[in-house]
């Protein structure tokens, strides 16, 4: 596993840290029909079926720090919800020890939830057949929240989320984006300390998405509240956090920040050169794309020197504009998954 | 012990509220809901009821002791759907849709959260015209109650109600391990219940009465009340519903939690959208 120098230590600061795992382990066993066309093999696929146990989470350890932005990402299966879950209290681990702001979701339920933000992109807390404020007057009813932090709150997500003319209307008649937007603002209610968010801006067009990074980057950086988030969308995930966690077939793979995994995957860099229309011959860059006269190539700054590409493009001819920029960290991240499936495991990792 | 009170009496109070500002939104839908609910708690006893009328009673039972009997098995079943609201008296549905997830993030002890979603307005249908027929039928009837009385109607309509909560939650153990397959165990056994608990025993042969009253207990639920309510029923029989009660109660606790505990180890893989406090 990786850990970038880049990103502070959690448990350097004083105090616990908000979200503790110690080598937690969660695994499943999963009934399978054993492959057979016909005659006795088909008789074993129906009456014999293999049990085989799935490791979820293999001995994963990492520590969040109050006030952090964390991203945890994967690819599919790898164990993002799982860890949600366990997290939030909905699975208890096979092995292992974790802790939420210093409680145990399993012991600590109650108290736990009180202080805890959960939402999965998928689902929503909201009442079906009311309107969203009903929603809420509920949610201040069973989370037993003071009238004064109920109101200051209301007023915060009414403000930032634009909620003055959702408010009233009933959750089932609600865009997906505005659900997003109601559940959110519900989530935040009781002021939580810690915000768990799976998914969150699945299926959200791109105003609705902006909305939703901008107001999360906001209540982190204002209000010092510690999220979270999972997203198979890594451009998301880089414009919000400060800190990514990525785990593979159950292992944590990589713990530190974008840049730090942009390094390890080899420091990928995009260049994107208008030309009188002429290609220009850049070695040690590979070609992307081309087309009326702009070549888009990636380069790898980890094996060639900056002074190798620029005299690179010094001897390219008919060059009238060269961008240079960071390669999309879906890119990156595509590539490490590549490299993982190629490996077999996410400890081995290119660079 | 105060402000717990307090607390859970503002959380019944909110969906109460909820309930009500569900009915008044749109003064049609209020009067569907209405007339639906006269409509189908008569239509559930009248066919008994003019059965008994037309025979002068069924098996040692006069009309208006079949109509008591009738009155009885209404205020059962209309209490547990009034109280149990957000599916509480169909936990296998909660289990089975993969809604318990909504349970585990909400800081109130399960057993409360499962009690305090009433449905007093929408969901009183049953229960009050249970009571309006039982009060036809103890106005009728020529037995003297004693003082004792009401406090053993009750007792006894308790009792009937712990045995249906505690065979809903005894099946629904079974969704914690196939929660596809058994998501609507909970509604079969407790409809199946309710439709047979409308059929007067007395005369019935051993091999119908005694199923009835041990592994598919209808007859807890309005018969053996009844005959005890009326001083007709044997000494051993006075005591028997109580008995099956915690014997099933104690059953239905140890395999729910058995259940519980396979779940928070294996999770669920499913989940229904839109179910959840439906």
């Amino acid at each position: 596993m990786f850990r970038a120098a880049t990103v502070p230590d959690p448990m350097a600061g004083e105090g616990c840290p908000v979200v503790s795992l110690e080598t937690v382990s969660k695994s499943f066993t999963r009934w399978q029909r054993k492959e057979g066309a016909s005659g006795k093999g088909e008789k074993r696929g129906i009456f014999g079926q293999e049990k085989k146990t799935v490791a979820a989470l293999d001995h994963v350890s990492f520590r969040i720090g109050q006030g952090e932005f964390v991203a945890y990402a994967g690819p599919n299966g790898a164990g993002k919800s799982t860890t949600m879950k366990l997290l939030a209290g909905m699975l208890q681990p096979t092995d292992g020890k974790l802790s939420v702001l210093g409680m145990s979701p399993e012991k600590d339920r109650i108290a736990l939830m009180k202080k805890l933000g959960v939402l999965f992109g998928n689902r929503t807390e909201l009442w079906w057949d009311h309107p969203v404020i009903q929603s809420f007057e509920w949610k201040k009813v069973v989370w037993d929240i003071p009238d004064a932090v109920y109101r200051r709150n209301l007023e915060m997500v009414t403000e930032l989320l634009d909620m003055g003319e959702i408010r009233n209307v009933f959750a089932r008649e609600l865009s997906l984006g505005q659900r997003m937007r109601a559940d959110l603002a519900m989530m935040l209610l009781h002021s939580p300390e810690l915000i768990l968010l799976d998914e969150p801006t699945l299926g959200l067009d791109v105003v609705a998405k902006r909305q939703m990074i901008e107001f999360l980057k906001k209540i982190n950086q204002e209000e010092g509240v510690t999220i979270m988030v999972t997203s198979h969308d890594m451009d998301d995930l880089e414009e919000m956090a400060r800190r990514i966690l990525m785990i593979s077939g159950g292992k944590l793979a990589f713990d530190g920040s974008f840049d730090g995994l942009r390094e390890i995957t080899g420091n990928l860099t995009r260049l994107r050169v208008t030309t009188d229309g002429r290609k220009p011959a850049l070695e040690g860059c590979r070609l992307i794309s081309e087309g009326h006269g702009i070549f888009e190539f990636e380069a790898d700054l980890s094996r060639l020197s900056i002074q190798g590409l620029l005299e690179g493009l010094s001897r390219a001819a008919g060059i009238r504009n060269v961008e240079i920029g960071k390669a999309p960290i879906e890119q990156v991240i595509a590539q490490l998954y590549q490299a993982w499936d190629r490996a077999g495991s996410p400890g081995s990792l290119p660079g | 012990m105060g402000y717990g009170m307090k607390r859970y009496f503002g959380l019944l109070g909110i969906y109460a509220r909820m309930d009500l500002a569900s009915l008044t939104r749109d003064g049609k839908f209020m009067a569907v809901v209405m007339a639906a609910d006269i409509i189908s708690n008569l239509s559930s006893i009248s066919g008994i009821f003019l059965l008994a009328w037309k025979l002068g009673g069924i098996g040692g039972m006069d009309r208006f002791e079949v109509l008591f009997m009738l009155a009885y098995g209404n205020i059962v079943m209309g209490f547990l759907n009034m109280m149990g609201g957000c599916n509480a008296l169909f936990p296998s549905r909660i289990i089975g849709r993969g809604q318990w997830e909504h349970m585990f993030i909400m800081p109130l002890p399960y057993i409360v959260q499962l009690t305090v979603g009433i449905f007093p307005f929408t969901g009183s249908g049953g229960f009050l015209s249970g009571i309006g027929m039982l009060w036809v039928a103890v106005c009728h009837m020529e037995t003297v109650l004693p003082w004792w009385w009401p406090g053993a109607l009750v007792l006894q309509l308790l009792i009937s109600m712990v045995v249906v909560v505690a065979f809903s939650y005894l099946f629904s153990s079974l969704a914690f391990y196939a929660p596809v397959q058994c998501e609507e165990i909970s509604g079969t056994v407790v409809y199946s219940l309710e439709h047979t608990r409308t059929f007067p025993l007395s005369g019935m042969p051993v091999y119908i009465r005694y199923p009835l009253l041990t592994i598919f207990p209808a007859g807890l639920m309005a018969w053996l009340p009844t005959r005890i309510l009326l001083g007709k029923a044997a000494t051993w029989e006075t005591f028997y519903p109580a008995v099956s009660a915690l014997l099933v109660s104690l059953a239905a606790a140890y395999f729910f939690r058995k259940g519980f505990r396979y779940y928070v180890k294996k999770g669920i893989n499913r989940y229904v959208p839109g179910g959840h406090r439906s």
